[in-house]
């Protein structure tokens, strides 16, 4: 029988992979059309080397050294610090308090701002479209190493890392393959509800894990995931409701 | 004059490694990393009671998520209105 906090952690890394990848992949369209592929590509190689690196070096180190209590503490506290933030920012979008993420205005922002600089061509690279693409990859990506370590190193069943990077490679190859059919900004893809599950899902694993990492015993073991996610899903719900009547009556919101 | 460029260069690095996981955890949102760490904190005094703890736990972080959002739909509305 699959474990379903198992399949739970392969679905979270995937939706938050791909949510980074598509940011990612608006960068580098931007930096692609107008400072050229290949500096490019070079630079999105070796963001992810870089964080294929910090993956394998930090993972294996913390699961040597650190004992498995603390990891999950640590671990649950950023991942519940991550979820929240999240959560926040996609119940704010839902509920009009915030603007919608768009993908297209960000790729016309970052195709105005590269159009401008002028960069050090060295044979066919270019310096600029080079770091442009490797900081942007390096960024988005950080977010998705934080989730695949944590996910990779607390769980009960020992070291998933290669659970969690397989979810993570998911995530982004479907992202790349839908961004190379279509090859403009992935603004269709529907950002703000993926993010609002990811949310949903770092804050229950965060919960969790902290509190299992300081010595809370949840009812029913690993079965009060599901438990735990119907809560935070419900409240989700129910903070989007109340607060889009907030916002669409016009209501003072301070007290 | 070496020297000093190799210090500045180094001070440059570890604040910039600093900010950067400032950036990361705290954001524009510093209330919820500190709410996480009294949530912490209080899931770890009541880790010994089998119903409090978890019931606790899970309504402080639910409180935490209510009270940022409302905290930046205020702030949003002010801005708005000013």
């Amino acid at each position: 029988m699959i474990d379903q906090s198992l399949v739970l952690l392969f679905i979270t890394v995937a939706l938050a992979s791909a949510v980074e990848a598509t940011e990612a992949l608006t960068i580098l369209l931007a930096s692609g059309i107008t400072r050229g592929w290949r500096s490019t590509f070079e630079g999105a190689f070796l963001a992810l080397a870089c964080l294929a690196v910090i993956v394998v070096g930090v993972g294996t180190a913390l699961i040597r050294y650190v004992p498995l209590d603390v990891l999950r503490t640590v671990v649950g506290m950023l991942l519940l610090i991550f979820g929240l933030q999240w959560l926040t920012k996609a119940i704010l979008r839902q509920t009009g308090f915030k603007p919608p993420h768009d993908e297209h205005d960000i790729y016309n922002k970052e195709v105005a701002s590269l159009s401008k600089g002028t960069g050090i061509l060295r044979g066919q690279r270019d310096s600029l479209g080079f770091a442009v693409s490797f900081k942007g990859v390096l960024l988005e990506g950080m977010e998705v190493v934080m989730i695949v370590i944590g996910f990779g190193l607390a769980t009960k069943s020992g070291n998933q890392l290669g659970t969690a990077s397989l979810g993570a490679l998911l995530g982004v190859g479907v992202m790349v393959a839908v961004a190379a059919v279509v090859a403009k900004p992935l603004a269709k893809v529907p950002e703000n509800y993926m993010k609002l599950g990811v949310g949903c899902l770092l804050t229950l694993f965060g919960t969790f894990w902290m509190g299992e990492g300081v010595g809370v015993q949840w009812p029913f073991d690993d079965a009060f995931l599901l438990v735990l996610l119907a809560i935070i899903f419900l409240a989700t719900l129910c903070l989007i409701a109340y607060f889009k009547r907030v916002h669409e009556s016009g209501l003072e919101v301070a007290a | 004059m070496h020297r000093e460029k190799i210090v500045i260069a180094i001070w440059k690095g570890v604040k910039g490694f600093f900010s950067f996981w400032k950036d990361f955890l705290v954001g524009d949102s510093p209330v919820l990393a500190l709410g996480v760490v009294v949530i912490l904190g209080v899931a770890y005094l009541l880790r010994g009671f089998v119903f409090l703890a978890p019931v606790t736990t899970i309504g402080l972080v639910l409180a935490l998520l209510v009270f940022t959002i409302w905290q930046k739909a205020r702030a949003r509305r002010q801005a708005i209105q000013h």
